[in-house]
């Protein structure tokens, strides 16, 4: 059909470009084959464990990403999204809660290991009175807190990789939150009582606030750098499957907790299926609406 | 947005109005202490060399100036003028209080106790240390019998007492009778009563009643006594570091030097000890639904109070200083600096609004040295 000397045209549509090169900046953009390509690659660059493949973004480790300097080494890291106030708890604060919170694993989070705590910092059993409303409820933020800043030191460690080669950041999300759920083990038999105060209505607010903080560290940590809106997506989904997790985590008998890690495996690969499947499914509908487009306007309609 | 600016032409003197911002500013008041309730003194203090560490305007001096309501007057005068307001209010307060917030007071207080859980010991070794609280302005016990009943019955710790302490002696005699009216024998036992001056705690002396028989009303009474307590007849003091709760519930915006109050407290209280304090605050207005709140509140107070004080305890004038020292008390963020000033820690924000911030418990501990 076509004459090998003319070269033949992507689609209709750049066909039109060719046609009538004036008219095209007054239409919207719509789905040709070269912006699919671009909006494609862009997807597959947002799919974890896709980064690798480019050497623009090779996965950064924490020397690598320069940190403002709001706090010179009062932390050890900083996202990048949330730079961080110096830390909820004052000096005086810290000392209290570190002290009681070595008292729950036998008392868990109540009145006694906080009074307990209290006399163990050479205080009075009276102090925890100070922290307004329930001193219960900073000791479980006090718990949060802690075990997810300190996720920032065994970055370094989940970064590593394996023989096989370095390791992905799907894999360090992975990674990331195992770490941070084998930080709850100590507190694990009341965790349970942790997470019904946390669900009560006055602490939801600081309690969701800390899981995003949490799914937000990971990520970053794990050198996710999406700024589209898969941003939101990520986050949302890693916070329901680590809240997930952790309820599992509190039944879970079996020896080092194998049940809890195979469980956020799973949940993990299904959330990266279901988004492979809603990409796919995108690129689909946004193509064939294009092509309709296109077609429509090969027939004269003015679209 | 509308209702609050016809509420605000219609109310043009209401605080953050014009006219308390230029009461401040006619008064220098330095800018770091945006809200003290002691100006600081033209003339230098004699007793200021003694301590170097305690700022001047922490140093109660009886020529200062300080407000009295939306008026300027000594610290001295304010002391009288705030124990006439208490004395002709001490028979008819409860029921006031009652009218004069829906009896939600009770609801705060309540609130404020059991936030407080006095008494409360871990059970098992070693055994429970004795707790001594100090119920600083405590008036009719409102708020020491409620300490007393989480103590004794809800943590069931007998080893907790209660010294109630007021420097208007007149509150504390109506404390002191509804004591021995409501509380079991055991409660009674533990609880003591002692008229000092929050400012000087070194000076006080057990509870002489006033008036002497209580057939006889504050107004009617006579006698050569004063209804508030006189230092020079101090027979006692509060040492320090001996008391574990210190608390003050709707009494600290009446003292006349509450940085010289704040400074006290720390020095009563041993180290881990706890200040707590409830008192009226700002509503918050930052959105709209509190910013009506904040309209209506400010009506009510103004208008509805005063009213109902001179219907109920025909006494409009004690009433009006009570709604007028309610807007000049600083808000939630400078009282909590005042007290993080006077040595305390606090824990997160260090207060707690209720109800929209109508009132504030705020809390500083006394760190260990």
């Amino acid at each position: 059909m076509s004459s090998p000397a003319i070269p033949r045209p992507a689609s209709v549509a750049a066909m039109r470009r060719i046609l009538r090169p004036a008219r095209l900046p007054q239409r919207p953009v719509t789905a040709t084959p070269e912006s699919c390509r671009s909006v494609c690659s862009g997807a597959a660059a947002t799919r974890p464990g896709a980064l690798n493949a480019s050497s623009l973004r090779s996965p950064p480790s924490r020397a690598r990403i320069p940190r403002p300097h709001l706090q010179p080494a009062a932390r050890s890291y900083h996202s990048h999204d949330h730079p961080p106030p110096p830390g909820p708890f004052t000096p005086a604060e810290s000392a209290l809660l570190s002290a009681a919170y070595k008292r729950v694993p036998e008392h868990g989070f109540t009145q006694e290991a906080l009074a307990l705590g209290a006399r163990d910092a050479g205080l009075l059993e009276i102090s925890p009175a100070v922290f307004p409303g329930d001193g219960v409820f900073a000791l479980i933020r006090w718990h949060l807190y802690t075990q997810r800043t300190a996720l920032a030191d065994t970055v370094d460690e989940v970064a590593a990789g394996t023989p096989a080669g370095p390791a992905g950041v799907a894999e360090r999300v992975e990674r990331l939150t195992w770490e941070r759920l084998r930080a709850n083990e100590a507190i694990v038999g009341r965790w349970q009582e942790a997470l019904a105060i946390m669900a009560q209505p006055s602490h939801i607010p600081a309690s969701l606030g800390e899981l995003a903080q949490l799914a937000d560290d990971i990520l970053y940590l794990a050198g996710d750098v999406s700024v589209d809106p898969s941003w939101y997506t990520k986050r949302a989904s890693l916070s329901a499957i680590y809240a997930a997790a952790e309820l599992f985590q509190t039944t879970d008998t079996s020896p080092g907790f194998r049940e809890t890690r195979a469980f956020l495996q799973r949940r993990l690969a299904e959330a990266a299926q279901a988004g492979a499947a809603v990409r796919s499914v995108g690129q689909w509908a946004g193509f064939t609406a294009g092509a309709v487009v296109n077609v429509l306007r090969s027939k004269g309609l003015r679209i | 947005m509308a209702a609050r600016s016809a509420f605000r032409r219609a109310l043009p003197w209401l605080p953050r109005s014009p006219v308390a911002s230029s009461l401040r500013q006619a008064h220098h008041v330095p800018s770091q202490r945006p809200f003290s309730t002691s100006l600081s003194a033209s003339t230098p203090n004699p007793s200021s060399s003694k301590d170097p560490s305690v700022p001047d305007y922490a140093i109660p001096d009886p020529s200062r100036p300080t407000h009295f309501g939306f008026q300027t007057v000594t610290e001295a005068e304010k002391r009288e003028r705030v124990a006439g307001v208490f004395a002709s209010v001490a028979e008819s307060y409860d029921r006031m209080n009652d009218l004069m917030s829906f009896g939600w007071h009770r609801v705060w207080k309540d609130h404020f106790v059991a936030s407080l859980n006095p008494g409360f010991s871990p059970l098992g070794d070693p055994p429970r240390a004795p707790q001594h609280i100090l119920d600083i302005a405590g008036g009719t016990g409102d708020i020491a019998f409620r300490l007393l009943h989480t103590a004794h019955v809800v943590n069931g710790n007998p080893d907790v007492r209660v010294t109630m302490s007021d420097i208007n002696r007149a509150m504390l005699t109506v404390g002191k009778h509804r004591a021995a009216r409501q509380l079991p024998a055991s409660q009674q036992a533990a609880l003591s009563f002692v008229e000092a001056n929050a400012e000087d705690l070194t000076k006080a002396r057990p509870l002489v009643p006033y008036p002497p028989d209580h057939s006889t009303s504050p107004d009617e009474y006579t006698g050569s006594e004063q209804p508030f307590f006189d230092p020079a007849t101090a027979t006692t003091g509060i040492p320090d570091a001996s008391v574990d709760l210190y608390t003050v519930a709707f009494g600290i915006r009446n003292f006349s030097n509450i940085p010289a109050a704040l400074r006290e407290a720390r020095r009563v209280l041993k180290p881990g000890g706890v200040f707590a304090c409830l008192e009226f605050s700002k509503v918050v207005s930052s959105h709209p639904a509190g910013a009506l709140f904040d309209a209506v509140y400010k009506e009510w107070s103004f208008r509805a109070i005063p009213l109902i004080g001179q219907l109920v305890a025909a006494d409009r004038d004690s009433y009006q200083y009570l709604v007028e020292s309610i807007a000049r008390f600083p808000s939630q963020d400078e009282f909590r600096d005042m007290i993080l000033d006077a040595g305390f820690v606090v824990a997160g924000d260090g207060y707690e609004n209720l109800t929209g911030g109508v009132a504030a418990i705020h809390k500083g501990m006394k760190p260990r040295e």
